[in-house]
Order: C-alpha cells, then structure tokens, then sequence
C-alpha cells in the first residue's frame, strides 16, 4: 500500500471516528480528543516508525495553551470591568448622543475592528466589546440571530484587519516576504464588506425610542467619572500599542499578561466598593464561563498534532495544491474557510504557504494573492470542529437556536467578502496600485 | 531587562498555577452535575497548566 493511501485510510478513520463519538457523546471537544487519540494509534499501525503517540497528543494540549490563557485572562478582564459599571455607562452615553440607527451602527462596527486589529485575534474583540454592542443592537430592534451574525463578522473582520494579521504573517514568514504593503490590500475590502453587512443586518430593524431603551439599561453606576472608564481600555490600548511600536524597549508580556494588568487597573479604578471575596468569586464565575471554550480550544490542538504528526494534514494540503488552477479558483472560497475551521491559523501553513508558492511560479503578484487569501481564511472561525469565534458570538449573544440558521444568515457578507478576495486572486495585477 | 524577563516568566508560572486551581475548584462546584464526559474534559484541560508549572527553569 502506498503511502498516500494509508493517509487517506487514517483520514477516513479519523472523520469516522469523529462522527461517531459525535454522536455518542455529543460533544464535539471531546469527540476530537477521541478522534485525535484513534488517530494516532492507527497512525503508529500504518507507520511504525512514527514513535509514542502519547509525546505528540500531550504536545497538542500545548498548541493552544496560548490561546486559553488568553480567553481566560482577557474574559477576567472584562467582567471585572463590566462589574464596575463601566460598559452600562458607555451604553447609555452611545445611546443618549447617537440617534441615527446607521450611523450607531458604524460607530459599534468600527469600534469592533479596534481590538482585533491590534491583536490579531477577532476572539479579543468578542471579549472586549461583545457586551456593549449586543446590548445596543438588541434596543436597535435587530433580532438575535443577527446580532451573532454581526458580532461574529465583525470580529472576523478585525483579525484581518491590518496591522496585525496573523494568516498573512505566517505566509509573507514561509515565502520569505516582507510584511509591508498589505495595509490597504486588506483594509478597503474589509470595510466595504463591512458596510454591506451593516445595510443587511440593519435594514428592516425598528428601533425602540431613546427614551425606552434608557428606561430598560441598567442605571448608571454612582462615582462613575470618564477616567474611571477610559484609563482600563486605555491600558489594554496602549499596551497593545507599546508592543507593536517599540518591541525593542519593552520586554515581551504577551497578550494575557496585558490583560491581567488591565484587569488591576480596573479593579484600581472601581467605584464600587468590592471585596477581595467578591473579586474572588467573579474569578471562580469567570472559569465556569470559559470552561467550555478552553476545553475546545485545546482540544482542538491535541487533534492538529495527531494530523500533522500522521501526514493527514500535509495529505490535504498537497492535495489541494496539486489541483488544476480553474478548480483551485473556485475551490478556494470553500476550502479555505473549511480548511481555517480545521486547522484554525494552520491554514495558512498547510493551505496558504504552499499557494502563495505556486501562484509566484506562475508570475501573479503574491502580495494582492496573499492579502486576499488572508481575507478567506478567517470566514472559517465559524465552521466546525473549531468554530471559535462563532461560537464566542453565540456565547455573546446567548444565542440558542439552529447553529445551521446563524450560518445561514450570516453566508450572505461572507459571500460578499469571499468574492471580493476571489476577484483579487484571479486579477491581482490590477490591484498592486494599492500597495 | 533581563530582570522584567524573568520577571514575566515567574508571572506567568503564577497564572498558570492559579488557572489550574480556579479549575480545580470549578470542577467540585459543578462535580454533582458533571457527566463522565466534563470530568474527562477536566482532567486533560488541567493537563497543560499543571506542567506549565512543573516546567519552570
């Protein structure tokens, strides 16, 4: 048997394996584990040489430990802010100055792409702002299935959004590119799909009249001053600045160390008098609530080593690329998200490094390539089995209905987005005016 | 800074070990409800941070 085939049978016994524990268990994080574990025992079957599955299955826990201590430093940031009052204030100051629905609306839109531009994670932007613009759209009249979509878009959006895009950094970083020029390669087709999606998600919502939202926020805290709620945010904001503008002069604290700063200084700047018991609880409350999304994210790792360490996941990257160029072009839009919603940022490892490859073989402009490959990508965070963000938005949001319909709704910006990105990888010459 | 380094290091050893005691915790709060399933889910969430803290040099 040839070596490609026995991959594909590890695959095949991979998907299997996760159907069935799907449905036995059903639940998803532990269905990779199980998936990831089946895997590598067959993989040492098929290929003996391939050493101790138990070495790469715990190493897998460690793929995304990044990522968790990230959710849960940035989730105590935010309700030890939200604790304090701050973001009910803000709610009612948006609502008390912004009376045009449209105009709110971008205010909200953009104001998402803050956090995750920065970070390069539409995770942070969810943790940081999903709060305050699922309680505006919800006055807004929109529905709640389309505020997860609004959410979920946005964030995505924010972790395309330059300076800071991890997808086109790991690919400039595999094809030895400079990371210069994308800026707006990937800005004016994030904000017109930004602004599309503002128009399908607002049009036909009925707002409630200013003074009836303001009757249903929670009253405004007592002491609460605008310092009180700026010097958190401008913390976490400046932080993030200081890393990205002089990495030189600071030592490197990591995203979840920046946010355990700024959760001490909100609780510095608290009116609230609050007791070391009650930051206690808000701690032990903060975990149950990120429980879920910590098992997922590291679940999802001990499956990616478990592919990697078998040849699965190079199988269907090499697989993929080895496609003819009309089928890569129409493919794309579809294998990427799916690829993303599998490999999260290893996408653009398995999937993106060896396009961006193939594309300057044939003499296309791989920076217009690159930019809009990384625009695809991140469409696949609502797909399973990782699903982290859209599953971040339904949290948000506490949506509860059809996974299947928030996918539905939100296909249409996607589409619009996916689009865009197509027409930039097939024409990317008529696009290098914009770097 | 080599200090604020080694600094952030012993850091973020402590946050390490204080996630995986909110996760002990969290685990015999809700340890009347769990199913097998979240105690599995548990023990190798657990997994990472305590040889997070284990693996400090």
């Amino acid at each position: 048997m040839s070596m490609t085939m026995a991959t594909f049978i590890l695959l095949l016994v991979m998907i299997a394996t996760f159907i069935l524990s799907s449905i036995k268990l059903k639940s998803p994080d532990i269905s990779m584990v199980v998936a990831a574990v089946v895997l590598a025992i067959a993989g040492l079957i098929a290929f003996p040489d391939l050493g101790s599955p138990v070495r790469y299955l715990v190493e897998g826990l460690f793929v995304n430990l990044d990522l968790a201590m990230l959710f849960i430093a940035a989730s105590i940031f935010v309700n030890i802010y939200s604790n304090s009052g701050a973001v009910s204030t803000i709610t009612r100051g948006l609502v008390k100055k912004v009376k045009n629905k449209w105009i709110l609306m971008s205010v909200l839109g953009l104001l998402m792409l803050i956090p995750g531009a920065l970070t390069g994670a539409g995770s942070v932007s969810i943790f940081v702002l999903g709060g305050l613009v699922n309680t505006v759209l919800a006055y807004l009249g929109i529905s709640k299935k389309k505020r997860t979509v609004f959410i979920f878009f946005f964030a995505i959006l924010s972790a395309a959004a330059p300076p800071i895009n991890l997808w086109t950094m790991l690919m400039t970083a595999q094809a030895n590119m400079p990371y210069v020029g994308f800026t707006w390669l990937l800005l004016i087709p994030i904000l017109i799909a930004g602004a599309f999606a503002i128009i399908f998600i607002g049009y036909g919502a009925k707002p409630s009249t200013t003074e009836n939202i303001l009757d249903e926020l929670p009253p405004e805290t007592e002491g609460m001053t605008w310092w009180r709620i700026v010097i958190p945010v401008a913390t976490i904001v400046g932080l993030f600045l200081l890393a990205l503008w002089a990495p030189w002069d600071i030592p490197v604290l990591g995203l979840p160390l920046m946010f355990v700063i700024a959760a001490i200084v909100a609780m510095l700047c608290n009116p609230k008098k609050t007791s070391a018991k009650g930051y206690l609880s808000i701690l032990d409350d903060t975990m149950e609530q990120v429980f879920p999304l910590v098992a997922n994210v590291l679940s999802i790792g001990v499956l990616q080593s478990a592919m990697a360490a078998t040849g699965v996941r190079g199988l269907i990257g090499s697989t993929f690329v080895g496609l003819p160029l009309i089928l890569i072009y129409c493919l794309i839009i579809v294998i990427g998200p799916i690829t993303q919603g599998c490999f999260n940022y290893g996408c653009s490892v398995v999937l993106g490094g060896p396009l961006i490859f193939m594309f300057n073989t044939l003499g296309m402009d791989v920076t217009v390539v690159c930019a809009a490959l990384s625009l695809i990508f991140p469409m696949g965070d609502c797909l399973p089995p990782s699903r982290i963000v859209g599953r971040l938005a339904c949290e948000e949001t506490k949506y509860t209905e059809s996974y299947l319909g928030f996918l539905k709704t939100a296909l249409l910006p996607m589409i619009v987005l996916g689009i865009m990105a197509v027409i930039m990888i097939v024409k990317p010459a008529s696009f290098a005016f914009l770097y | 800074m080599v200090f604020f380094e080694q600094l952030i290091h012993i850091l973020y050893f402590v946050m390490a070990g204080l996630i995986a005691v909110s996760l002990f915790k969290s685990f015999f709060r809700r340890k009347k409800n769990n199913g097998i399933v979240f105690d599995i889910m548990y023990a190798y969430c657990l997994i990472p941070f305590i040889l997070r803290i284990l693996y400090i040099k």
